[in-house]
């Protein structure tokens, strides 16, 4: 996954600007699945795991 | 300087910068600017104590109150804005050992700890269990998630999927082997709390005895404060209790981690729900001075379709998993329907299954590939029996004489991708059919039961009805409020939750202080910093990640008994010996590049450099082509790669993975070491062209001088004028 842009949702935190252009792995697809709707786990590339809104991003491979 | 690099980086090279370009004069100055750079060197690579930031901030000081030059003071005053504006980096740095942005190298983390949730320090937790140091290993994962146990059986593992091994062959099994070091220091007793400290008289009520708030309660213990613990259910442990089937986590695991919190003098007050059995105010009027909200998401999503809430036979998954886990093993039936496809539909199935069952379907909208649940759950559950049925939408529910007799469905079929490249199930019209069942489990989804904080008008609740919290300390809305776990996240993992309950414990904490909260979640702690076990590379790329012994299917389908077995010592130890050592190796490439570009060798074929696209990796090529010329070492800026003479050889390593071994040569007149054959041969073909003179022959730079002077004396006598 790429964070391609910032989110407009309310769960989108000031910090995580810093994240846009990394990359990751969905961690926990549990909910992204079922609804678009729902916070999705990622771990960012030797950044950390977060919680992010799926608008943020986009699957690269 | 660059704002967007590590400022503690970018001071070292900033000081060093002024020296080499001579610009500080006096004497004394370029005595102290010496003696600052050293303290910032100790911090950029984790040799930094706590007096380091005091001294660098009295000598910034002392630089520009003594104003020697101008170049002096200005030295002083730059030093001085810089540890003001950054001193939680520089502090960060000297608590943590632990630089995010990897711009230090040698304390840049481990993708595996970097993704750890509660930021547990596992490549130095790996290490100590190769080496058989069980209890220390326990010690290291405990300071940073007081479920090591728990989440040794049923953690999510995000580190895995960040692993670097994976990116080469399969990951390490992380997981299983904190589960094994648990295993190892319970049952010699040695599972112990880490030290705490003095009782500080503040109370801290927490509501909620899931992983989330019993994490908060244990850090906020280990600090110092009295904690009293409210949960609305007999039992503590929250999902981890009632969620969780027996099969995949026993009670006493969580019994026994529960214990130890309340070793720290805990209070848990269980059956006791805020707003049915106390009012907040009531704990107001008890003395608590602060609040960790973290009372899980217990309720179900609705399937939103006729006959739903007609039958007693419809049970929600959250509803049947917690009344078999308190002891209820009644049936839902003979035959039943579980409607979903994520982990707790699957482990509802699987519950019914051992509960005799006599038919077992889980229903899911979309098709095999698409089911959220974890690949080898669904296999197990059907290796147990469970059947499933995909691409199947429920319309209603159906029942006689007041009991359920069936579930009508539609099927599906998957819509084009729509711009997300996301399939929708489409009911397929006319395709309505039932299917008889006596008992429907829906397991959709969960939510947040808010019950009982209708008090607390000022906290703020998210459009997923979730508590609105800054992520980076889990402070709410208000004041002395803080939230944790799925109450925050929504129904999330348990590692989650914890790390959860530990920031809300550490902003409690900076709440009671009265220090601001971080506006950035906590940096992971480097705890050990410990000595590469050493291992042949041909062994390092020979091993495979262990198969973990199951229990068998017969028994698994008619008892809750622990379904994975874990690991056998030897397998545990072999599987430690696979970690590649990222916290030591930063993953930079400059060792690959030297060796290919500089070198023109390319003995180092290391592909899982690259995140995105890695290459393949072969550490036994090393062996072929390495001349063990020691430039790769040279270059590494965190000393992952080494090279040293041992027993008649030159090794190289990479991390304690001895990629090449040569037999050294010495020089035939004087006995110094020269080096490998191998190098002596690739210098000798470098400078054939330049100077023939040596042949075959092993000298060392020194004798062939004195050599070659000899002949030269011999064969040219001196001119005389």
């Amino acid at each position: 996954m790429e964070i391609f842009q910032s989110s407009g949702d309310e769960s989108w935190e000031t910090y995580m600007e810093e994240f846009i252009g990394m990359h990751g792995v969905i961690t926990d697809p549990d909910a992204n699945k079922n609804d678009p709707d729902d916070l999705v786990e990622v771990s960012l590339d030797e950044k950390g795991t977060f919680r992010f809104p799926q608008d943020c991003l986009k699957i690269i491979s | 300087m660059n704002i967007s690099r590590c400022q503690v980086i970018e001071t070292y090279d900033w000081i060093q910068g002024k020296q080499d370009a001579g610009e500080l004069t006096h004497p004394r100055c370029r005595q102290k600017a010496s003696e600052a750079l050293e303290l910032v060197h100790d911090i950029a690579t984790g040799s930094a104590g706590n007096e380091h930031l005091t001294a660098l901030t009295s000598l910034g000081k002392t630089l520009e109150q003594e104003g020697l030059t101008p170049e002096c003071k200005q030295l002083g005053q730059k030093l001085s804005q810089i540890l003001q504006e950054n001193r939680e980096v520089f502090q960060s740095h000297i608590l943590t050992h632990t630089c995010p942005s990897g711009d230090c190298p040698q304390l840049t983390p481990s993708p595996c700890q970097m993704a750890c949730p509660a930021g547990i320090d596992v490549p130095s937790y790996l290490t100590l269990i190769g080496q058989g140091r069980y209890e220390e290993a326990i010690r290291i994962i405990r300071r940073d998630n007081p479920f090591a146990w728990v989440c040794g059986l049923v953690c999510t593992h995000p580190c895995e999927f960040m692993c670097v091994r994976g990116r080469m062959d399969s990951p390490i099994s992380i997981m299983q082997l904190k589960g094994f070091a648990a295993e190892k220091a319970i049952s010699a007793q040695r599972y112990i709390n880490p030290e705490q400290q003095e009782d500080n008289g503040k109370k801290v009520c927490v509501l909620g005895a899931g992983p989330g708030g019993l994490a908060g309660a244990y850090y906020l213990a280990l600090m110092g404060y009295r904690v009293t613990v409210l949960e609305s259910l007999p039992v503590a442990g929250g999902m981890m209790m009632v969620g969780i089937p027996r099969y995949r986590l026993p009670r006493e695991v969580i019994d026994r981690e529960v214990s130890m919190i309340e070793d720290l003098g805990v209070e848990i007050r269980l059956n006791t729900k805020v707003g049915r059995d106390v009012s907040i105010q009531d704990l107001k009027n008890e003395g608590f001075q602060a609040f960790l909200l973290a009372i899980g998401a217990h309720t179900s999503y609705k399937l939103g379709i006729e006959g739903e809430d007609d039958y007693q036979q419809v049970e929600s998954a959250v509803d049947f998993l917690r009344r078999v886990n308190l002891g209820n093993h009644r049936k839902p039936g003979k035959r039943v329907a579980i409607v979903g496809g994520g982990n707790v539909a699957i482990d509802a199935a699987r519950t019914c299954i051992r509960l005799g069952c006599e038919s077992v379907s889980v229903l899911y909208r979309r098709s095999h590939d698409q089911m959220p649940a974890h690949k080898e759950e669904v296999i197990e559950a059907e290796e147990e029996g469970v059947g499933f049925s995909f691409l199947t939408v429920p319309s209603r529910i159906v029942g006689e004489q007041g009991k359920v007799c069936g579930i009508k469905c539609l099927r599906a079929e998957l819509s084009e991708p729509d711009a997300n490249g996301r399939q929708k199930p489409m009911p397929v019209e006319g395709s309505e059919h039932t299917m008889e069942v006596d008992a429907v489990i829906p397991a959709i989804g969960q939510g947040v039961d808010a019950s009982g904080l209708e008090d607390l008008q000022e906290i703020s609740w998210t459009k997923r009805n979730t508590i609105s919290v800054h992520t980076s300390s889990m402070e709410t809305h208000s004041p002395g409020y803080f939230a944790a776990g799925d109450v925050v996240t929504g129904p999330a993992t348990i590692v989650e939750a914890i790390a959860g309950g530990k920031k809300a414990a550490l902003a409690i904490n900076r709440y009671f202080e009265d220090i601001p909260q971080p506006s950035m979640p906590p940096v992971p702690v480097r705890r050990r910093k410990l000595d590469f076990p050493n291992i042949p590379a041909s062994l390092k790329m020979d091993l495979d990640r262990p198969n973990v012994e199951v229990l068998n299917t017969e028994r698994r389908r008619i008892t809750f008994q622990q379904v994975h077995l874990g690991l056998t010592e030897d397998k545990a130890n072999s599987e430690c010996k696979r970690c590649l050592r990222c916290d030591v190796c930063m993953r930079c490439g400059k060792c690959v590049q030297i060796c290919r570009d500089q070198m023109g060798i390319d003995a180092l074929q290391i592909g899982y450099l690259d995140f995105d696209n890695p290459g393949r990796t072969d550490l036994k090529i090393a062996a072929e082509r390495c001349i063990c010329c020691g430039a790769c070492a040279t270059n590494c800026p965190t000393g992952a790669m080494q090279m040293y003479d041992q027993d008649g050889e030159r090794v190289l390593s990479l991390c304690g993975t001895e990629l090449n071994r040569l037999k050294l040569e010495y020089c035939e007149y004087c006995g110094k070491v020269l080096g490998p054959r191998r190098y002596h041969d690739y210098i000798t073909n470098r400078l054939k062209d330049i100077s023939p003179a040596l042949g075959n022959r092993s000298i060392c730079i020194d004798c062939a001088r004195k050599h070659s002077g000899q002949v030269h004396a011999e064969t040219e006598p001196p001119n005389k004028f």
